[in-house]
């Protein structure tokens, strides 16, 4: 060995250490990125996650319960009873009367409302900050006991059934919307049943079915329960412990198996409407998955080409072209799987094509051409004051913690979360636009009678 | 052998423990039997308003909020529908509406292009007594969406135009609005007990929309959209000194002209059941609005007012809901409100019924309304309906934008602080003396009584009221039917 070798070699060893230096430095030196609005995490010994987030602008408290089953979780022959359970919980437990929950929130001036959708059901209520336990103990009651009868299962069944007739006859571009998502979702029946349910599955299920279904899933373990507002949080999570803790852990839930994408093939279907007043299409594409890093350039996608009156599609086909009435659409996330969808409405089927070639020149545009900086920072601070829309509110704040948590994301990934759809360049947007807005195009013609 | 047998009985008392344990026989905790009680209600610390007018008149609000990146604005303009000239109701909605339509160097599309580029929304309202401008958007804009406002207000073009895309775009907004039976019920309850009234060119129809031009306009404009006949609340993370500098800087030039407001008289209240009936054809339910003015010129009178409306019919455990959808089962819904206006106020209830159950449905309600006149409330009603709208107002003020909201409402009716910090303060006074002696001065009788519904369904089940007038769609009267004349 030279000296000249061992100089060589100790530049190389003291260059290589500047590299790693310089990689991690500026690391350490960088502060860690704050949410955008403080809470903290807890998870009780039944497996209960709780989220709480402390905020005393206003002397208000806004609790979530959200369940991590949806309609996708019903076997065949049994779709609808998510939705279902969702209307039992309202019905009564141990200690709770039927719609007393409702009536005790109404009495404060307190809002609640339920959801059920296809991956989760979230019950959630805003009401005086000095009510959280009272709140606490609703919510616990029916957790832990809800009251599943015969009658109450055949007075709810009755009511949705009335509702699914209702909407039947009345809602145009209903039956419409369920077949696009026959043929844009994969196959595996789970995906493609409205999350309401169906006719002849709702009179099928029994109480029985009800309580497996409650028992299987409506459980601590299966759970998350996030508050949001004017609390202290220690004197919350102890109460919390109090109602939620001794409710018994249940078996975990069996994971359902997600179905991937399946690539399908470009296909164009007609239907006729027999309540749509004029004709028009939907129109979709399967796009990279939620927790995918394209997720970010498609929702900035979704926002150059939907959102705003001065949106490229609204400009082009309402404002411009003239060629439809109406224009809507976004993406829609079931579980692992995202579409962007577009629905249009148009005064006769030569406008309906017109539209058709006129998104798709859009898209091309989107394929080649880079978006100008003015219109990317446009787009994006739409995007971002929608997102700050989100936590305005004291249950903005709730809901965002628990779909966060159960999404399956971290919830550190809320601090960063907004700066990844803002950090979206325009390369990535060509990039994405040519992955995901060529294939797998699927097109359903609404005709009228 | 003897150590066995303890053995055996530990572990069978073990499995017994287990066993009541994990079964519902093993007693639930106390604490579960019954709600647990409220902790005292904590204290609502409502943000500070601090106020600033501008040289030329423009009165400025400004609430300082830190924690988002948001600002709200709301410009009131102190000229509404009522405002609109005899002959040309709608005209103050296309005054307000034309604002963003196009302003020197800016054409509408550029304007729409700057809002959102700025994160922002921007729309207007038009009320009887005022016009309200909102406009919320990121804080990083503050500038230039206040800028863009104050060229809204200073340089409108008012190109013809954009003044015909204008009216049509009002033309069908108000025939898709006449396609919903609770916006025409209300429409009409408001014609009627508005006949003779300037409030009356509220209620206009899509029909007069042609009667406006631009000279209309501009002639509005440059009477109504003055400095001083305007307030602009702005909300965000802003003091009030730089609040004013830059407001100032951008609205010091709009020039302000003496205007004097005449006092409105309220309406004369509705003296006696007047049945009217809007005959929509191919509509299955029933839609019941029936309300009266209540001349009150004392802002402390609403306070009693809002509590017996709750109890009346604020809520789904109201007397009216738990009465007409729980106990009788007719209507789908029920509920009553208070409609504020400058001078006066409108008290009414409105319901969702059965078509061969309206006549019932109407006699209830003005039942339930007459027993609120002739015996107390129970205190426990009136503190329940106390509870409700003390827990209910925080919510109504969470994001930017509704606390600009509610500021720019007490500001526009002149409700004073009794509505802002008071409020709380106020609503706790009541008292079923209070609400009794309320309930008595101003009862809501004599109502006039709006069903709206297919008189095909319907006529046969309202043939008990002494005289009803039947009206088509836009109000206008097409027959009086009395009793006995039903076939």
């Amino acid at each position: 060995m030279t000296e000249h070798s061992g100089i060589k070699k100790g530049f190389i060893a003291l260059t290589l250490l500047l590299y790693i230096l310089a990689g991690i430095l500026p690391s350490q030196t960088q502060e860690k990125k704050e949410p955008p609005f403080p809470f903290s995490e807890y998870q009780l010994s039944n497996g209960l996650k709780v989220i709480i987030s402390e905020d005393n602008s206003l002397p208000l408290v806004s609790v979530v319960v959200a369940y991590n089953v949806g309609s996708i979780y019903e076997q065949a022959g049994k779709f609808g009873l998510a939705h279902l359970l969702e209307r039992l919980m309202f019905q009564g437990s141990e200690n709770v009367r039927p719609m007393q929950h409702i009536s005790l929130i109404d009495k404060v001036g307190g809002i609640l409302n339920a959801t059920t959708t296809e991956d989760k059901t979230i019950f959630q209520q805003t009401v005086s900050s000095n009510q959280l336990a009272r709140i606490l103990w609703l919510e616990s009651d029916r957790m832990r006991s809800l009251q599943i009868t015969q009658s109450n299962v055949e007075q709810a069944k009755g009511t949705i059934l009335e509702e699914i007739r209702h909407r039947k006859a009345t809602e145009p571009y209903r039956e419409s919307y369920l077949i696009f998502d026959q043929l844009l979702y994969p196959d595996t029946p789970p995906y493609i049943h409205p999350v309401i349910g169906e006719e002849a599955d709702m009179r099928n299920i029994t109480a029985d079915d009800v309580k497996k279904f409650y028992s299987d899933f409506y459980i601590p373990n299966n759970a998350v329960l996030s508050i949001a507002g004017n609390i202290d949080k220690k004197k919350a999570i102890s109460e919390v412990r109090k109602y939620f803790e001794t409710i018994p852990k249940g078996k975990e839930p069996h994971p359902i198996p997600l179905p991937e994408d399946s690539k399908k093939t470009p296909i164009v279907v007609p239907i006729t409407d027999s309540l749509a007043p004029s004709p028009g299409f939907h129109l979709g594409y399967e796009i990279a998955h939620p927790s995918s890093n394209d997720f970010y350039a498609m929702k900035i996608i979704e926002y150059i080409l939907l959102r705003g009156k001065t949106s490229r599609l609204y400009n082009r086909l309402i404002k411009k072209d003239g060629t439809a009435l109406y224009i809507s659409g976004g993406i829609e996330k079931k579980k692992n799987l995202a579409r962007l969808k577009i629905f249009v409405i148009n005064n006769n089927e030569i406008m309906a094509g017109r539209s058709k070639r006129a998104i798709f020149s859009e898209i091309n545009k989107l394929r080649s051409r880079q978006i100008s900086t003015e219109e990317l920072i446009k787009v994006k601070n739409m995007f971002k004051m929608d997102y700050i829309n989100q936590y305005t509110t004291s249950l903005g704040k709730a809901l965002l913690l628990a779909e966060t948590f159960l999404s399956k994301k971290s919830l550190d990934a809320l601090s960063t979360e907004l700066d990844k759809y803002l950090a979206v360049t325009s390369y990535n947007i060509i990039r994405a636009t040519n992955k995901y807005l060529i294939k797998g195009r699927i097109i359903l013609d609404i005709k009228i009678r | 052998m003897k150590r066995g047998k303890h053995l055996k009985a530990a572990l069978f008392f073990l499995l017994m423990i287990l066993f009541v344990w994990e079964s519902p026989l093993f007693p639930q905790e106390r604490f579960r039997k019954s709600p647990p009680n409220p902790e005292p209600l904590s204290a609502l610390k409502l943000p500070a308003i601090d106020s600033y007018t501008l040289t030329n008149g423009l009165a400025l609000s400004v609430i300082q909020q830190d924690n988002l990146p948001v600002i709200s604005l709301k410009m009131i303009i102190f000229a509404g529908e009522s405002h609109s000239p005899e002959n040309l109701p709608g005209l103050a909605k296309l005054t307000a509406k034309m604002l963003s339509r196009g302003v020197s160097y800016l054409s509408f599309s550029k304007i729409e292009e700057r809002i959102e580029s700025f994160g922002g929304n921007f729309s207007v309202t038009i009320y009887p007594d005022y016009t309200l401008l909102s406009f919320t958007f990121l804080e990083d804009y503050l500038e230039k969406g206040i800028e863009l406002l104050s060229r809204m207000l200073l340089q409108p073009t008012f190109f013809r135009r954009e003044i015909v895309n204008v009216k049509r775009s009002m033309y069908y907004d108000l025939i898709r609005e006449y396609e919903d039976p609770e916006f025409i019920a209300k429409r009409q309850l408001h014609r009627l007990l508005f006949s003779g009234h300037n409030y009356i060119k509220s209620t206009y129809n899509e029909d007069v929309i042609k009667n406006l031009s631009q000279k209309d306009i501009v002639s509005f404009f440059q009477k109504y959209y003055r400095p001083n006949n305007a307030h602009l609340v702005l909300t965000g993370n802003l003091n009030l000194p730089t609040a004013s500098r830059k407001v100032s800087r951008y609205f010091r030039n709009w020039r302000r002209r003496e205007l004097k407001h005449a006092f409105v008289p309220p309406p004369n209240p509705n003296t006696k059941l007047r049945i009217c009936l809007v005959d929509i054809r191919g509509i299955n339910d029933a839609w019941i609005y029936m309300g009266n003015v209540i001349s009150t010129l004392d802002r402390q009178e609403i306070f009693p007012l809002l509590v017996l409306n709750q109890v009346l019919g604020g809520t789904r455990i109201s007397r009216l809901f738990m009465n007409l959808r729980e106990s009788k089962e007719y209507a789908y819904w029920a509920f009553s409100e208070v409609e504020f206006f400058k001078n006066f106020n409108v008290f009414f209830v409105k319901a969702k019924v059965r078509p061969e159950v309206t006549y019932s449905s109407v006699m209830e309600i003005l039942a339930e309304t007459k027993k609120i006149t002739e015996k107390k409330i129970p205190s426990f009603e009136i503190e329940q309906a106390k509870s409700f709208l003390i827990g209910n107002f925080p919510l109504d003020i969470q994001t930017f934008d509704n606390l600009s909201a509610a500021v720019s409402e007490i500001k526009a009716l002149n409700l004073g602080k009794e509505h802002w910090e008071k409020y709380y303060d106020n609503i706790m006074l009541i008292n079923s003396e209070k609400a009794f002696k309320m309930a008595r001065t101003y009862p809501p009788l004599s109502p006039v009584v709006v069903i709206v519904g297919d008189s095909h369904k319907i006529i046969d089940h309202i043939q008990e009221f002494t005289e009803i007038e039947i009206y088509n769609r836009k109000g206008i009267l097409r027959q009086t039917i009395k009793k006995g004349e039903i076939k």
